[in-house]
């Protein structure tokens, strides 16, 4: 897949139908929090409410069509130093490296839009190797296992979390141009 | 109240836990404005009676699980459980403080066992109680790790405390952990 392909972008109310593909299969919202959408309504109505007014969530697409999604929540008080950021793309395109190459994307895109941002989070299932082979591609570090954290659909998780601080981009950037 | 069964020794005092209330506030105020126990905190050491009094009616009183360390019923530190809602519910997170006088006398350490040994009873839909402790506070660590806690990871950058990005430890203690 030539990578120029993929694409950040926001979501629009005409991503709708490429939108179903991915968000109305369960094997793609099994570890996320969003449920599976049932119908256009209902794809629709989650375009309209949540994707487009976030602050921070960006459609992944191939040739400008969606094929999912990548987001970044900021907290606040005295947790503003840090974000979780979250990802999913439809099953078709999983093993091609394309998730790797958007959360690399939307790394960088958020460290540039929070210049005050110091540290990048991410979970994923414990039995979720695929997920968490993305975030060491993408050169996040895995910092331990949190046992019973939370529940995702129902199920109580055992959750890998995972970090990439702002001082860890700017490293890697200096050992490119030595 | 709770008591943890420890008065053997002839003479010593019997450490207990009870709600916190606005008669302890000359106690508070010992520990609230020491430096040395807010150094890992995020408050910042009191200056006046009445923000402590603030805290005890605001925070404190109705505070889900909040209590009094106590030694023959007198308040030298708080030891609290926090709630959490929605898919959270299954984990709370444990803080303690202890004036600063009665430290590395193993306190801490009988009032986080009292509290491991019931909280799973009086909550339940409580999986896991975990404790967030800044990397430099080594003390407080051991607490956690004789307890019987498992030190899961090193949360870089995790938190600001006192202005400061810290890297915090992260421990948990399960429900079907083997009990302290």
């Amino acid at each position: 897949m030539d990578s120029g392909r993929v694409t950040l972008r926001p979501f629009r109310v005409s991503d709708v139908d490429d939108f179903i593909l991915w968000a109305g299969d369960d094997q793609v919202t099994r570890n996320i929090r969003m449920k599976t959408v049932t119908s256009k309504e209902e794809a629709l109505t989650f375009i309209k409410d949540v994707c487009i007014p976030h602050p921070w969530r960006r459609s992944i697409c191939i040739d400008d069509r969606s094929i999912g999604f990548v987001s970044v929540y900021r907290w606040s008080g005295n947790d503003i130093c840090k974000a979780d950021i979250a990802y999913a793309i439809a099953a078709k395109y999983w093993g091609q490296g394309i998730t790797t190459k958007a959360v690399k994307m939307a790394v960088s895109e958020a460290f540039k839009d929070f210049p005050d941002l110091v540290r990048l989070q991410a979970f994923a299932a414990v039995e979720n190797k695929a997920s968490q082979r993305v975030l060491e591609k993408a050169g996040f570090t895995k910092e331990g296992l949190l046992r019973k954290y939370t529940f995702l659909k129902g199920q109580l998780k055992d959750l890998v979390i995972y970090s990439l601080l702002s001082t860890d981009i700017s490293v890697a950037v200096d050992d490119k141009l030595l | 109240m709770e008591a943890d069964g420890k008065q053997g020794q002839e003479g010593s005092p019997e450490l207990s836990l009870r709600p916190l209330d606005l008669s302890d506030i000359d106690d508070f105020m010992v520990w609230a404005t020491d430096d040395k126990v807010s150094r890992f905190c995020t408050w910042d050491t009191y200056t006046s009676k009445e923000a402590g009094i603030d805290y005890i009616k605001n925070i404190v009183i109705p505070h889900p699980w909040f209590k009094a360390i106590c030694l023959d019923n007198k308040a030298i530190g708080a030891i609290s459980v926090s709630a959490n809602n929605g898919n959270d519910r299954c984990r709370g997170e444990l803080g303690y403080l202890l004036a600063s006088k009665y430290w590395g006398k193993g306190i801490v350490t009988r009032a986080v066992k009292m509290v491991a040994s019931t909280i799973f009873n009086e909550w339940p839909h409580l999986e896991r109680l975990e404790a967030l402790v800044d990397v430099e506070n080594g003390g407080s660590q051991r607490v956690l790790e004789k307890v019987g806690f498992q030190r899961e990871g090193v949360l870089r950058k995790f938190c600001i405390q006192k202005g400061r990005c810290r890297d915090m430890v992260i421990y948990s203690l399960l429900s079907t952990d083997p009990q302290p």
